[in-house]
């Protein structure tokens, strides 16, 4: 059977509630903006092929509930991720200064090599802004993570975040891989690393093994 | 004769001869000449006419001494008597003179008298000569007043008496007065004025006309106003109970007003009718009225081009045509028969299928539902004028259904709207409310009642999001919109139960259910919006006893006519209900569809994982957390929304292996897929949602575990043995189902297997060939 992608990235969205992360996520899957507000309840996913470098890419972006009575399900899907994006609202002070919780709740639920990537969103609304990109900027370096500023409803910069977060995570695998061919481990796990779709579906059950 | 007596003595003497001839001269002297024959023969006869002849001289003188004798005597008184008349001789020369004088004194004074009589005469002539002028002047004179009455009138356009006065002139007057002049000139004339009368009549007429036409609206507004006045003042006397003194002031003021045809002046059309029918040409003016009066009706009847585009126009038209009729009603009441009845009730039905045929085109056009109810209003009252005016309505009030059912459609079309908004702009959450005065305020837009949230602290939380209170209220609007057409419409409270219910529940199946479809095709909605808005129409359908009440209430229907309706009013959110389960099931399968895009088997596997493959194991979280999510889901989509989910998967993983993209499937892909199935068997078994009873999830996998076991333990003789048995193991593995998948085995085999020599493994691949032939023997019996 003929496969329709050559890899399986799973990405999280996570993010104080309210901050966007269902408008970023559908902006980017359907290019489109929904203005009313539904809050996300439980957990979401939308999937996405994208195209990286000749490699066909599905990335399934789980969007979750930001609110806290959803923490211990969307929690465990933490583990299975491969990127998470952490974003906050550039009009919201509140929601820059929880990043630092998000992250905490990373170090403590993912896998320690996730890719990650802060996104301040709603940079439209430039009357509104409390937190400048500077500071943004400032925190992400010091996790040392990319940055960027979106806007959903403008429709600003989702696509490149998603494809440089994806494209970050393609690096850091390949690079993996070939680490896995190159030293003479064993044979079986070579024939593994030419088949890249083999991959995904053991990522999360191989993030239960560790 | 003293002599004569005398004598015969004398006589007697000579003898006997002598008697005899004193007899004959006494005979002579006494008789006539007759007897002288006869003497002069006797005389003869007796020879002694000697004798007689001397008695005969002695007689003559006898005779003449008497003779003598008297002149004697007389002598004397001779002479007196000559003298006397000489004196009477000169006595009458005396009275000739006198009378003479007398003559001429008389003449003179006749003279006089004569030429006096002349006078009088004269006079006496003249005087007759007067009377006969007076008397024949008195005879003209009326004619000539009454000329001049004619001229007059005709001066000051009364025709009418102006016509008698000709009348009376011709046949009463100028007969008498034929000989003059002046009246063959009258006479002459009189045609011509005749004549002139009419045409100045006719002018007259189509004066009226003219106006009529310019006033028409005018009077067909002020006849509707009045109506509508008396139709308030009706209502007020059916309300008086309250308030009599109210009423009885309003009384008098509606007596005093003027009648609608009162504002026009038909004595012309009057004048020239009896001016027509004097001149006995009365139904050739009742034909020209009618003409006229019905072009004009065509005039009338001619709707303005935009009609539909304000009430202005729609008041205008049926203005028009009120003021048309009440001045032809008003015209048969009093006009003579210039109109008939029936002439008029087939001007009016006429008339009535056009201004049907009129309002109908024009209101279809109409999507104003207040302008709807606007021209119904109108309607309603141009009916209700007309029926006062003794006109039949009764097409009118078809009409107006055909309207409501079109206003209907209208006030439809603007809920889709309405709808559309309120669903546009729902957040799809549960309302939360942080206040009791937020809490009041939802609870007196909606229905609702829960003693726990009652107790519950602040912020509290409806189960329902905003929508629901917002459609509930709209639900209620549109009642509301829709009674407003029934409103005077004098149906009964059945019907307009009747009617609100049909409506509504049309509402709600169609167009609330359009507006949920459609808002369902939106990819933004997601699973938990759809959720949300299943548990809304739950609450919105306990709420349609509330809504009947309000309907009930308003119709004053008692309830227990509602309870026919309450079944097909359940059924109103019913449709939306379904759908919304439906998009659930739907949007739950597009999900796991995703899911199941992510699949990558490896089909030439030698042996399982050990583990689920990975996108099951994702789907299998994602539906866990998903059925957790979704606690205040009634409990019955939930089961249909788990039961669909369990299906389609089974579904999904028997297609994958069935497909035909698929070639081959090695024996330990097949494992992993029964590692897989049991994952979601294990799922299926964990009780995701409550209520369903044990083992109807598993069910959904019968199939695939009957055809995934008979594989794994390769149970041919079992399933050839109790093959179309029921209580056959694999009663459900169908033998072409079973073919496709052992073929796709065989060819794996076919690759992998190397040692096709050693003799365990040619057994192994003849038991295989003849499974095959008789599976293929089995699919061909079935098949037929």
């Amino acid at each position: 059977m003929a496969k329709t992608y050559d890899y399986l990235f799973k990405l999280l969205l996570i993010g104080d509630s309210g901050v966007g992360k269902t408008c970023v996520l559908f902006r980017f899957s359907e290019d489109a903006f929904n203005t009313t507000f539904i809050s996300t309840i439980g957990i979401d996913f939308k999937i996405r092929t994208i195209d990286l470098d000749g490699k066909k890419i599905k990335l399934q972006i789980w969007d979750t509930a930001g609110q806290e009575r959803f923490r211990t399900i969307t929690t465990a899907y933490y583990r299975g991720a491969m990127g998470i994006m952490l974003v906050y609202d550039v009009t919201n002070e509140k929601s820059f200064d929880n990043i630092k919780n998000w992250i905490r709740n990373i170090e403590e639920n993912a896998s320690a090599d996730v890719e990650k990537m802060l996104l301040g969103n709603k940079c439209e609304l430039t009357n509104k802004r409390q937190v400048s990109k500077e500071r943004g900027e400032a925190l992400a370096i010091e996790y040392g993570i990319k940055f960027m500023e979106t806007s959903a409803k403008s429709s600003i910069n989702v696509e490149e975040a998603f494809f440089t977060l994806a494209r970050d995570i393609k690096a850091k695998m390949e690079k993996r891989l070939k680490e896995a061919s190159n030293p003479p481990k064993g044979g079986g796990h070579q024939l593994k690393a030419i088949e890249p779709q083999r991959k995904p579906p053991s990522l999360f059950s191989r993030c239960s093994i560790l | 004769m003293d002599n004569l007596s005398l004598a015969p003595p004398v006589q007697s003497a000579l003898i006997v001869t002598a008697p005899k001839h004193e007899h004959l001269l006494t005979e002579i002297e006494s008789s006539d000449i007759n007897s002288m024959g006869l003497v002069i023969r006797a005389i003869y006869d007796g020879n002694e006419h000697q004798k007689f002849m001397e008695k005969l001289d002695d007689r003559v003188k006898s005779h003449d001494k008497d003779i003598e004798r008297m002149c004697n005597h007389h002598y004397q008184g001779f002479i007196d008597s000559i003298r006397e008349l000489l004196q009477v001789r000169s006595q009458a020369q005396q009275l000739n003179t006198e009378i003479l004088d007398l003559d001429k004194r008389i003449s003179l004074t006749l003279n006089k008298v004569i030429e006096k009589r002349d006078e009088l005469v004269k006079a006496r002539k003249v005087e007759s000569n007067i009377a006969a002028a007076v008397d024949s002047l008195t005879m003209c004179l009326p004619v000539l007043a009454a000329y001049a009455k004619l001229q007059r009138q005709l001066k000051d356009k009364r025709y009418y008496p102006a016509l008698k006065t000709l009348e009376q002139l011709e046949y009463h007057d100028l007969p008498k007065v034929k000989n003059y002049r002046f009246s063959s000139q009258i006479t002459q004339q009189i045609p011509l004025l005749r004549k002139n009368i009419k045409d100045a009549s006719m002018t007259d007429l189509r004066d009226f006309l003219e106006n009529i036409r310019k006033h028409s609206p005018l009077i067909g507004g002020v006849a509707m106003k009045q109506t509508e006045e008396q139709l308030e003042h009706e209502a007020e006397i059916i309300g008086r109970k309250k308030r009599k003194a109210q009423s009885s002031t309003s009384v008098v003021d509606g007596e005093e007003k003027l009648s609608a045809q009162e504002f026009m002046d038909y004595s012309s059309v009057y004048r020239c009718m009896h001016i027509y029918s004097v001149l006995r040409e009365g139904d050739t003016f009742k034909a020209y009225y009618r003409q006229q009066r019905q072009q004009q009706a065509r005039l009338v009847l001619q709707p303005p081009i935009n009609m539909h585009e304000s009430i202005d126009d729609y008041r205008h038209y049926i203005h028009g045509i009120v003021g048309f009729f009440v001045v032809e009603d008003h015209i048969l009441n009093t006009g003579n028969g210039l109109t008939t009845r029936s002439y008029l009730d087939e001007l009016w039905s006429m008339a009535l299928s056009k201004i049907v045929n009129a309002l109908r085109t024009h209101s279809a056009y109409c999507t104003d539902a207040i302008l709807i109810l606007k021209i119904k209003n109108l309607i309603m009252l141009f009916s209700t004028t007309l029926r006062n005016y003794g006109y039949s309505v009764g097409q009118l009030f078809d009409l107006l259904q055909e309207i409501r059912v079109h206003y209907n459609e209208v006030l439809m079309q603007h809920w889709v709207q309405v709808f559309r908004d309120i669903l546009d702009e729902d957040n799809f959450l549960p309302i939360q409310v942080h206040s009791q005065e937020e809490y009041d305020k939802v609870l007196t837009s909606f229905p609702y009642e829960d003693e726990e949230l009652q107790k519950a602290n602040f912020p509290k939380k409806f189960p329902f999001s905003p929508m629901v209170p917002k459609v509930y209220h709209q639900v209620k609007e549109f009642i509301y919109a829709c009674l407003k057409f029934s409103e005077d419409l004098n149906l009964t409270q059945t019907e307009i139960d009747e009617m609100i219910c049909k409506s509504t529940n049309l509402l709600l199946t169609r167009t609330f259910s359009g507006c949920l479809s459609s808002l369902f095709r939106k990819p933004s909605l997601a699973l938990i919006q759809v959720i949300q808005i299943i548990i809304n129409t739950g609450y919105l359908e306990k709420s349609t006893k509330y809504l009947e009440e309000f309907v009930s209430n308003i119709t004053g229907t008692p309830h227990e006519g509602q309870l026919s309706s309450g079944g097909l009013k359940s059924a109103m959110f019913r449709v939306a209900r379904d759908d919304a389960e439906k998009q659930i099931c739907e949007k739950l399968k597009q999900k796991l569809d995703e899911f199941l895009e992510l699949e990558n088997y490896d089909w030439n596997l030698a042996e399982p994982q050990g583990h689920a493959s990975g996108f099951i194991t994702d789907l299998i979280a994602f539906l866990q957390s998903t059925f957790t999510c979704f606690t205040n889901l009634p409990a019955e989509v939930a089961q249909v929304a788990c039961k669909s989910a369990c299906s389609h998967i089974a579904k999904s993983i028997s297609n994958i292996l069935v497909s035909e993209d698929l070639k081959q499937i090695s024996m330990g892909a097949l494992q992993q897929v029964n590692l897989d199935t049991i994952q979601c068997e294990q799922f299926a078994a964990s009780e995701p949602v409550v209520g369903l009873p044990e083992g109807i999830l598993l069910q959904e996998f019968a199939q695939l575990r009957q055809l995934l076991d008979l594989f794994m333990s390769l149970d041919w003789p079992t399933y050839f043995h109790d093959y179309i048995s029921e209580s056959s193991k694999y009663n459900l593995v169908t033998p072409q189902m079973a073919v496709i998948l052992l073929e796709k085995l065989r060819e794996s085999d076919k690759k992998t297997v190397f040692s096709v020599l050693k003799k365990s493994e040619r057994d192994k691949k003849k038991l295989l060939e003849t499974v095959l032939k008789q599976l293929r023997q089995l699919a061909q019996t079935t098949q037929q």
